[in-house]
């Protein structure tokens, strides 16, 4: 099987994206390159992005070997939170295309409830907006949210997290030998971090080789019906973008599509429990309240923004390898895809704010086991750098080639 | 392997007592390798004691109450040692020779090793703080005397924070020698741990199944409603070779089973445990091809209700259980004199909520603690923190002292072991040779 090449280019990524920022012009930052060498600046030339992904936005520096493998150990050491418990995959979990499956929202430190579901971390380089609400805007800056919020890594203060990194084996020498200018400071910090998260990339998807590749036997007739439906009839384009040469699922844009507002004002009774396999009980919600904690609202990215059409509105994922990160919504509130699809053929919640986009579908069955099909086609390849045992930290001898990182698809390895 | 772990507790076993040193106790739960039984009056209490935060040092501590009706004291907290921090305290357990008393967390996985050599005031020995590094694991729940050895029943493993997971062995002193991952695959097994049970005679140990970290240390009313998380419960027992440490049989048994009692009589050849969600006893036991098999025997409460069964203490005439259901705060007593059909004789609330049941050697005693896990307790003022000791006439458990957790800015109280001075009480050795004196 042959990848397709995508040379890094000056691809304007903003021309992608519609309507305006809601603060500042945080598009225009381009970190400098801590790296600070010419050739591994031109060396992103060597990413071999897979079919169906288009050229990284000018905001991502393609990493350097160096660095990719320091911020994989930073990413997997569970050193870097506050008690030692949690490190970024505990959340980000590898084997769920770096979401969890295990539960709607993260748990976080000391078994602290988070507001929301981890999502997939896979194509975050080509995030304009972090996070469901989008209130970062940079992937090498996002880092420092996790580690210094109270109920996810629960570090003190930035001083902390470089004095713990700096006392762990023996990553100064790693970050002087990958930043000889810098050497361990925040922003090689978040730098290493980040160019591991961008090598992160998925694609090559059945629906790629069929859409992309010319390879009409890559999707069934089922599935190819469930696409019509999704550019159709269903609309879901219109909010999950499509491209001619390349997809990412989504506009980048926020829509309030009646989660949100749903979670905070639809009453429930009683919930269905399953105590075991196959067995299940309704729980009367006045019980449950007795050993449960205060849920936290949310407001979605009018809490940003502070504006009012930004009420429960949250940030449009990408559906690559949409199967494998359940459950689903940024409240983890719908269980698999099929609901999804259901929720969505029943027009959304509505609410004053509903986006204009929704409406009830009028879906048959079969038209809904379609959808479903479809969308279990976008599973990808996880072409990121050396396809990996990623448990963790890896002896510093290995990080010797400071070369730009070459993508590769697994199982071929350099 | 046990033949070499057994020279080594002779010997240590027979150079303690020479300088006198290991501290006495006893618990009808405890491992049967355990030397030194208390049969008699247990004069201390050690409860693993969950710090709270707004709460007195908010940390992890280690509180020694007096339970001598003689002393002076009896009721009160006589010391309190903070090891900082909170971590999820959770089990503890003596070595064999009852000198060490581990402790363990479940979130940080630090393991705190006890020097009870004088057991009114315990003195922390020696902290382990590479567990999961050594094993992979995370949440370190049961400690379980080998001899010379301490086999350390795992919840979950610092790969994905899921069920999955294994048991550790330790020397006493606190090194690493082995691992071994709870049976997964063609045997039928889910991975998961909970409890450890060894009964010698059979040479079998067998294993229970709860949960991974992400549900243990999430709020439970969070949990309750989330269908993914749901999921994720053990639902296996495990039989195996205790000596060979290799997994004979896996049991379905569904609705995560937690404490493990073997029937303390010699000749016996069952145990019993309960099902958490499922709320049930179930009895493994051999059958009459001498095929161990497993088998619901009882419903705990009104299923639909979860009264959430958590602990579970079994009376050394083997005669009766008491059974704890978290969610009502209720003790049950159960008549299992037909072990096929174990009847519920007596229940008695005992606060808004209730986990840890212990009881003396005869039974006359029975004391509760009320913390299950941080995120589980109840919330606000149903977050009952005590304490309390029962007299039990085979009638009616009469009250004797309430220690208020809370009041007292102690923490949540979870784990309790007795212990005594060594010169004081009645010391009928291992479970072994108690057997082999009264039997
Ligand atoms: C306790 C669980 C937890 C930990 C630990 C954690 N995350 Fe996350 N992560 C989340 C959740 C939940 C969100 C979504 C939060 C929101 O939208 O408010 C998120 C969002 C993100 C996003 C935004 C993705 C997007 O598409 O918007 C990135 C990037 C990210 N995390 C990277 C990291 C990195 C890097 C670390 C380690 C430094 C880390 N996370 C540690 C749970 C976690
Ligand atoms: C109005 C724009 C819009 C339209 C139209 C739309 N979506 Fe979405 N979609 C979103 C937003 C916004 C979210 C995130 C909502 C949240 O997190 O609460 C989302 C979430 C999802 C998710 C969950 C992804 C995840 O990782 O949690 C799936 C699956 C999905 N949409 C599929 C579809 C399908 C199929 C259709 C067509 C039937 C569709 N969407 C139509 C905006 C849209």
């Amino acid at each position: 099987m042959k990848l397709s090449v995508l040379w890094l280019s000056g691809f304007a990524f903003s021309a992608l994206l519609v309507g305006g920022y809601a603060f500042g012009n945080p598009g225009a930052q381009v970190p400098r390159d801590l790296t600070q060498s010419e050739e591994r600046r031109s060396g992103t030339n060597n990413a071999h992005l897979p079919l169906g992904l288009p050229p990284l936005p000018d905001t991502v520096q393609w990493p350097t070997k160096a660095a990719v493998e320091l911020g994989k150990r930073l990413f997997f050491d569970r050193r870097l939170s506050f008690n030692n418990t949690l490190s970024c995959a505990m959340c980000h979990l590898q084997e769920n295309a770096f979401a969890s499956n295990q539960s709607a929202k993260a748990v976080g430190f000391e078994g602290r409830t988070l507001q929301r579901n981890a999502p997939s971390l896979l194509n975050v380089a080509y995030q304009k907006w972090l996070f469901h609400d989008g209130r970062e805007n940079h992937i090498e800056w996002q880092v420092w949210l996790p580690l210094l919020s109270p109920v996810e890594m629960a570090n003190p203060s930035i001083g902390s997290v470089i004095e713990r990194v700096r006392h762990l084996d023996d990553y100064i020498a790693v970050f002087e030998k990958t930043y000889p200018e810098e050497g361990l400071t925040p922003n090689t910090l978040g730098h290493a971090l980040a160019a591991y998260e961008i090598t992160l990339v998925s694609g090559n998807s059945r629906f790629d080789k069929w859409r992309f590749g010319n390879d009409d036997g890559a999707m069934s007739a089922q599935e190819k019906a469930g696409f019509a439906l999704f550019v159709g009839k269903a609309g879901c384009s219109n909010c999950h973008h499509i491209g001619e040469q390349t997809a990412l699922f989504t506009d980048m844009q926020f829509h309030n599509t009646g989660i949100g507002y749903k979670a905070m004002v639809d009453p429930v009774s009683s919930y269905k429990v399953e105590l075991a396999k196959g067995v299940f009980i309704d729980v009367p919600s006045s019980d449950v309240e007795r050993y449960s904690e205060k849920p936290i609202n949310d407001i979605g990215r009018f809490a940003v923004t502070l504006k009012e059409e930004d009420r429960w509105a949250y940030k449009t994922p990408t559906l690559r390898d949409v199967s494998k990160t359940g459950p689903y919504m940024h409240d983890g509130s719908l269980a698999t895809l099929k609901e999804v699809v259901n929720y969505y053929n029943g027009g959304g919640y509505a609410n004053e704010g509903l986006s204009g986009r929704l409406a009830p579908l009028n879906l048959s069955a079969r038209e809904i086991e379609a959808l479903v099909a479809f969308l279990k086609t976008l599973d990808g390849e996880l072409s990121y750098w050396e396809t990996s045992t990623n448990q963790g930290v890896e002896s510093p001898a290995a990080i010797a080639d400071d070369g730009p990182v070459v993508l590769r698809p697994p199982g071929e390895r350099e | 392997m046990l033949a070499r772990w057994a020279r080594v507790a002779c010997v240590a076993t027979g150079l303690l007592s020479a300088m006198g040193a290991p501290t006495i106790a006893d618990e009808t739960c405890n491992s049967p390798f355990t030397s030194a039984l208390v049969t008699g009056q247990e004069q201390f209490m050690h409860i693993w004691t969950l710090g709270m935060p707004g709460l007195g040092d908010e940390s992890d501590k280690l509180v020694t109450v007096d339970v001598d009706p003689k002393s002076p004291n009896y009721g009160k907290v006589i010391d309190s040692t903070s090891v900082g921090g909170r971590g999820e305290a959770h089990h503890t357990g003596f070595t064999d020779d009852r000198r060490y008393l581990w402790a363990g967390r479940l979130d940080d996985n630090k393991i705190f090793i006890f020097d009870l050599a004088d057991p009114a005031k315990p003195v922390l020995h020696k902290t382990i703080t590479n567990f999961v590094e050594k094993t992979g694991y995370v949440g370190p729940h049961t400690f379980y005397a080998l001899p010379g050895r301490i086999a350390i029943q795992a919840l979950s493993n610092a790969k994905d924070h899921s069920g999955e997971t294994g048991i550790a062995i330790y020397t006493n002193s606190g090194e690493f020698v082995s691992k071994h991952d709870m049976p997964t695959g063609k045997m039928g097994g889910d991975g998961y741990g909970y409890d450890i049970g060894i009964n010698p005679d059979q040479n079998v140990m067998l294993t229970s199944s709860f949960t991974g970290w992400t549900n243990y240390m999430m709020d439970l009313g969070t949990l309750v409603k989330d269908k993914e998380a749901m999921k994720n419960f053990g639902s296996s027992m495990a039989i195996w070779d205790f000596k060979a440490m290799t997994p004979k049989k896996v049991f379905n048994v569904p609705g995560a089973p937690l404490e493990i009692r073997w029937s303390l009589k010699p000749g016996d050849d069952w145990a019993l445990t309960a099902t958490a969600l499922t709320s049930k006893l179930w009895l493994v036991h051999k059958d009459e091809k001498g095929e161990w098999q497993a088998k619901d025997v009882a419903t705990v409460g009104d299923p639909s209700k979860i009264p959430l069964p958590v602990d579970i203490s079994i009376a050394s005439s083997r005669k009766h259980l008491w059974v704890n259901t978290f969610m009502d705060g209720t003790t049950r007593l159960f008549d299992i004199s037909d072990i096929h059909a174990p009847k519920q004789v007596y229940s008695k609330k005992i606060g808004n909520q209730v986990n840890m049941v212990s009881q003396s050697w005869d039974g006359k005693r029975v004391y509760f603690t009320t913390s299950l896990l941080a995120n589980w307790d109840m919330k606000g003022d149903k977050n009952d923190q005590f304490l309390i000791a029962y007299d039990w006439d085979g009638k009616e458990l009469k009250e004797r002292f309430k220690l208020d957790f809370i009041k007292q800015k102690l923490g949540r109280a979870h784990h309790m072991k007795f212990s005594a001075k060594p010169q004081s009480a009645a010391i009928g050795g291992t479970l072994e040779t108690y057997r082999s004196l009264t039997n």
